[in-house]
């Protein structure tokens, strides 16, 4: 920003000029003259640039936060689990992953894909039939060992914090959606939930 | 003229800087209303409230009447251990700790017994079906009376909370003298039955 004020400095602090050839830096001066003004322009511009770009970054970081929508308080009662459901992109025609990742509120934790007990409610995601997509078997992560503190000897399989489900997918080019059920049972460190059913929908693009 | 032109440039290219600058900002704003139409929470229906002893109503209270079925599809009711100390003890198939408690109470059932203690097992999830619930409790041990609970008897004993294992220890007199949510210690139980086998005797 600097730049064009001192340069206009040397130009009329430019003694040794024949005057002669003074009228041609005049003539150069004006014109950069101009080319300040010019620049302050630019500046200016850069300045509503950078104030634009600014407001787009952090609508993309707020727009961050509500892709995974951990950050923003819900309206609604306490949840267990949340389901950050994130557009994706994959190619088209070709075995592909999607990754589903789910939040599990700090406290709690749901049995893994495999619990290992029969009598326990196993995390399971059920797919319907979409137009143009062919899903492969389900991809459960491993559970962790959990016990309860006043029965620390009895390991149980679960999930907590996050976790990842893999769903391979070959999709025809497009815009794509899944209606998903997760079928989950959560407890806290003394006591157990009922289980739920609800509602995933899973968004891709194939290109 | 050569000014008229620069200005109009550089008119143009805030316009279009700027106007560039809002497209990506509502782009942005509606495909983060698209994510948040897209997202689902998993919400109980009633808030978890942990362990919330002494936060019942019931706390102190008679305990509330019920007639229920046993696995035999015999009649049960809370009339029917009159003058007993009792213990009700709410669960589920699902629930992982009442399974670690139920041989416990299993235990206290017939260490007790002489001092007339009942132990009754009211069973969340009876739409599972009176078959699964006996597998359960064969499997483990369990040989106290299971119940399947109804919707009034859960409005009643657990007043919209959804936390198992939930268990009530009603005196001699009737009445629910303490409350336990959530799995504790052997011993804490036991102290429990304890207190309630005392309690009311004269």
């Amino acid at each position: 920003m600097m730049i064009g004020p001192a340069r206009t400095q040397i130009d009329m602090d430019a003694p040794s000029i024949p005057r002669h050839l003074r009228n041609g830096w005049e003539t150069t001066s004006r014109s950069s003259g101009w080319k300040i003004k010019s620049r302050r322009a630019f500046a200016s511009i850069a300045a509503v640039a950078l104030i634009v770009s600014a407001t787009a970054h952090i609508g993309r970081a707020q727009l961050g936060n509500a892709q995974l929508g951990f950050n923003d308080a819900p309206a609604k009662p306490r949840a267990y689990v949340l389901y950050a459901a994130e557009p994706q992109s994959v190619p088209a025609d070709r075995r592909t992953l999607l990754q589903l990742r789910f939040q599990i509120v700090p406290g709690f934790h749901i049995n893994s894909h495999t619990p290992k007990s029969q009598f326990l409610i196993p995390t399971t995601l059920t797919l319907q039939p979409a137009t143009g997509v062919k899903p492969g078997p389900l991809q459960y992560p491993a559970g962790q060992p959990y016990s309860f503190p006043s029965v620390p000897g009895d390991k149980l399989d679960v999930y907590a914090g996050s976790f990842t489900v893999r769903l391979p997918v070959v999709a025809t080019p497009g815009d794509h959606a899944i209606a998903a059920t997760l079928r989950y049972q959560a407890c806290d460190n003394a006591s157990c939930y009922p289980p739920r059913s609800i509602p995933v929908n899973i968004v891709f693009t194939a290109k | 003229m050569r000014r008229a032109l620069l200005l109009l440039t550089l008119a143009a290219g805030i316009t279009l800087v700027v106007w560039s600058g809002w497209k990506n900002w509502s782009q942005r704003r509606s495909a983060m209303q698209a994510q948040q139409q897209a997202r689902v929470d998993l919400v109980p229906n009633q808030p978890a409230n942990g362990s919330s002893d002494g936060q019942s109503p019931l706390q102190g209270k008679p305990a509330p009447a019920f007639t229920l079925l046993d696995l035999n599809g015999k009649k049960v009711s809370l009339s029917d251990f009159k003058g007993r100390p009792l213990l009700i003890n709410y669960w589920g198939t699902y629930c992982a700790p009442c399974m670690v408690e139920m041989p416990w109470l299993q235990e206290f059932s017939r260490k007790y017994a002489p001092d007339g203690l009942a132990i009754v097992g009211i069973t969340y999830d009876s739409e599972v079906g009176r078959d699964a619930i006996a597998r359960t409790t064969q499997k483990l041990g369990v040989t106290y009376p299971i119940l399947l609970s109804t919707p009034k008897a859960e409005k009643d004993y657990l007043s919209g909370t959804e936390a198992l294992p939930m268990s009530f220890y009603v005196d001699r007199e009737g009445k629910i003298i303490e409350i336990s949510a959530g799995l504790g210690s052997k011993d804490e139980l036991e102290s429990l039955v304890k207190e309630t086998i005392a309690a009311g005797v004269k």
